[in-house]
């Protein structure tokens, strides 16, 4: 088990975060007893092995999973006790995610895309498109904003993925693989992104990914080594 | 913040239903949904229709042709004496009123000899057989039959039956469901082929038809102990109780049709919902909640099934009104009592049909919906 550096004020504090899959003798602990600890304004990256239990933390951290065992502090708040609704809210107002997959809907505009989780969240048509077109503004697409996914590169979407990631506001952003599917220059271009991004909006970031190179430009790095070896994890 | 989901729901199901620019596949899914519940509706309501004209003609030529009421003694065969019959006749100058004795009776032709029902009929002035009976003897207009009563008159050659030589006066229409051999004779006639005949039943019709099923609550109060009314409704009870139930049954039939629709319609959002099983998921992950995911394939399963039942309503009812006033489908003269197949679009048979789309759309979209709503989000995220 690790920590991270002691901080005055911690967006994210896991004690004892534990997560298995299967039952009986196909059970497979990922996560036994792992201590995570985030502070505000955090880009933190998550490296490891496949299957090491990255994705599984970072879904428990997006509530998009609950542990078997442990706790977890998001803001201040015990998020555990959060009925599904109430999980879904909080993802929606207070989390971003980008994934490696499913950036974006088919059958919606990128600008429609990016303004989901706002027009998700109750806020009307044109307010939410308005924060779109900003954000797609910031990530350097607002000339595609019409485009559908199916008309964008890789490196688009992702970065689409990235401005509606954003759009709500969050708090926390989580990226898992985002420049997975990527070729070396966009994965620069998407990663510089989410730098710029998580500076100026003052967001605290965690970025699981497999690229060293971009992991080392975090402010810190969580190594997963696995629940074999009871989560050993160190720091950069 | 506005109300949470709703501009977004209505986004995806715009998107979802109608396919906007991109994606056909969905919106063709829904096509073929929406087409099955208008057809099916449609045919419902042309069904009703069908079944409303063609009843609604039989009742219309049963209150134009047959008795709307008859006055009956309660106790024996014979209506009780007293000038009552004629204070009814002064009172509704709008009804026609037969007395009417009744008797078996053999009539003999050229064609043959059949039994039939001898009805005495006080405002008759000549011999009137129905068209069972004239077709039974082969006798028109102008035709001589012998009328032989069981009655018997002493011969020389011992007692012999009571008979009478006839001309036929004029050939009744049958009524709908009339299928007994009817000769109606004069009074003085009837009184000589009876002997001496006492009024046994009082018909009674309106002059308009469609006052048929009132004229028995009419006079009833004005009937003297001792007689009974039967109403219109009493008097083709089996007819019409057949009618009633032929449209249900058929109504019934029809309907599954719609029910095929509903199934159609349940596989296609099943299939809708497997195949958005990642974007839903994603949806989830960005914070839409599980009941409005269940709301969004309820909304798609009502919406196509409801626009579907509707469409389908309207197209049916103007088939049916468009097929009734330009008469297309003929029928032959002499073998139906119309000269076309008649639809008639009613208010119920709409309701009926749109409540049944409706419903079958909410039952067929129940399990999709909540499936989907209870998908979890992280599998969903995995499927590719």
């Amino acid at each position: 088990m690790s920590q991270g550096p002691p901080a005055s004020i911690e967006a994210v504090r896991g004690a004892g975060l534990s997560k298995g899959y299967g039952e009986g003798d196909r059970r497979v602990q990922v996560l036994a007893g792992l201590d995570i600890s985030v502070q505000l304004g955090e880009m933190l990256a998550v490296v490891g092995p496949s299957g090491v239990g990255k994705s599984t933390l970072l879904h428990l951290l997006g509530l998009l999973d609950r542990p078997d065992a442990g706790t977890l502090e998001l803001f201040g708040t015990d998020v555990g006790s959060l009925s599904a609704a109430g999980r879904a809210r909080w993802r929606n107002r207070r989390t971003g995610f980008v994934f490696q997959f499913h950036a974006l809907l088919p059958e919606f505009t990128l600008e429609e895309n990016v303004a989901m989780p706002m027009l998700i969240g109750g806020s009307p048509m044109r307010e939410a498109l308005a924060a779109a077109r900003e954000l797609l503004g910031a990530v350097g697409l607002e000339p595609r904003r019409d485009h559908f996914p199916d008309q964008l590169s890789g490196g688009e979407q992702q970065r689409g993925a990235v401005a509606r990631a954003l759009v709500a506001g969050p708090e926390l952003l989580l990226a898992d693989e985002p420049t997975g599917n990527l070729d070396a220059a966009n994965a620069e271009s998407v990663f510089e992104v989410l730098r710029r991004l998580h500076v100026s909006r003052g967001l605290t970031s965690v970025i699981v990914t497999h690229n060293e190179a971009l992991a080392g430009r975090c402010d810190r790095i969580l190594r997963l080594v696995g629940a074999a070896s009871g989560d050993a994890c160190s720091r950069t | 913040m506005g109300r949470p989901s709703v501009t977004v729901l209505r986004l995806l199901v715009g998107r979802y239903l109608l396919g906007l620019r991109r994606r056909t596949h969905v919106a063709a899914v829904s096509a073929v949904s929406f087409t099955a519940m208008a057809l099916g509706a449609a045919a419902l309501v042309v069904t009703l229709a069908l079944l409303a004209g063609f009843q609604s003609t039989i009742r219309q030529q049963l209150a134009v042709s047959g008795v709307h009421a008859v006055l009956r003694a309660k106790v024996g065969s014979t209506l009780p004496p007293g000038d009552w019959l004629e204070r009814l006749r002064e009172r509704h100058g709008e009804l026609h009123v037969r007395s009417i004795a009744s008797g078996a009776v053999w009539c003999v032709s050229e064609g043959g000899a059949v039994p039939a029902v001898l009805a005495v009929v006080d405002t008759l002035s000549g011999v009137e057989v129905n068209r069972v009976l004239a077709a039974r003897l082969g006798a028109g207009v102008g035709a001589e039959v012998t009328l032989a009563t069981p009655r018997a008159t002493l011969t020389p050659l011992g007692p012999m039956p009571l008979r009478r030589r006839v001309a036929v006066d004029r050939v009744a229409e049958a009524r709908p469901g009339e299928d007994r051999a009817e000769v109606r004779v004069p009074l003085a006639l009837g009184a000589a082929l009876l002997g001496g005949a006492a009024v046994e039943t009082v018909e009674l019709r309106a002059s308009d038809p469609s006052r048929a099923f009132s004229v028995a609550s009419d006079v009833q109060t004005e009937l003297p102990d001792g007689v009974e009314v039967i109403s219109f409704r009493e008097l083709n009870r089996p007819l019409l109780a057949a009618l009633a139930l032929e449209r249900v049954m058929i109504g019934f039939g029809v309907a599954l049709v719609m029910a095929v629709a509903a199934l159609n319609l349940l596989c296609n959002l099943a299939l809708l919902a497997a195949e958005k099983r990642a974007d839903v998921a994603l949806l989830g992950a960005l914070g839409l909640e599980p009941h409005s995911v269940r709301r969004l394939f309820l909304i798609l399963g009502i919406g196509v099934g409801a626009l579907g039942g509707v469409i389908g309503t309207v197209i049916g009812g103007l088939t049916a009104v468009v097929l009734d006033v330009t008469r297309a489908l003929p029928l032959p003269r002499g073998v139906f009592v119309v000269s076309h197949v008649p639809f008639r679009v009613t208010a119920g048979a709409i309701a009926v049909v749109l409540g049944v789309s409706l419903g079958a759309a909410l039952l067929a979209s129940l399990a999709p919906a909540r499936a989907a709503a209870r998908r979890d989000v992280l599998q969903g995220l995995r499927y590719e």
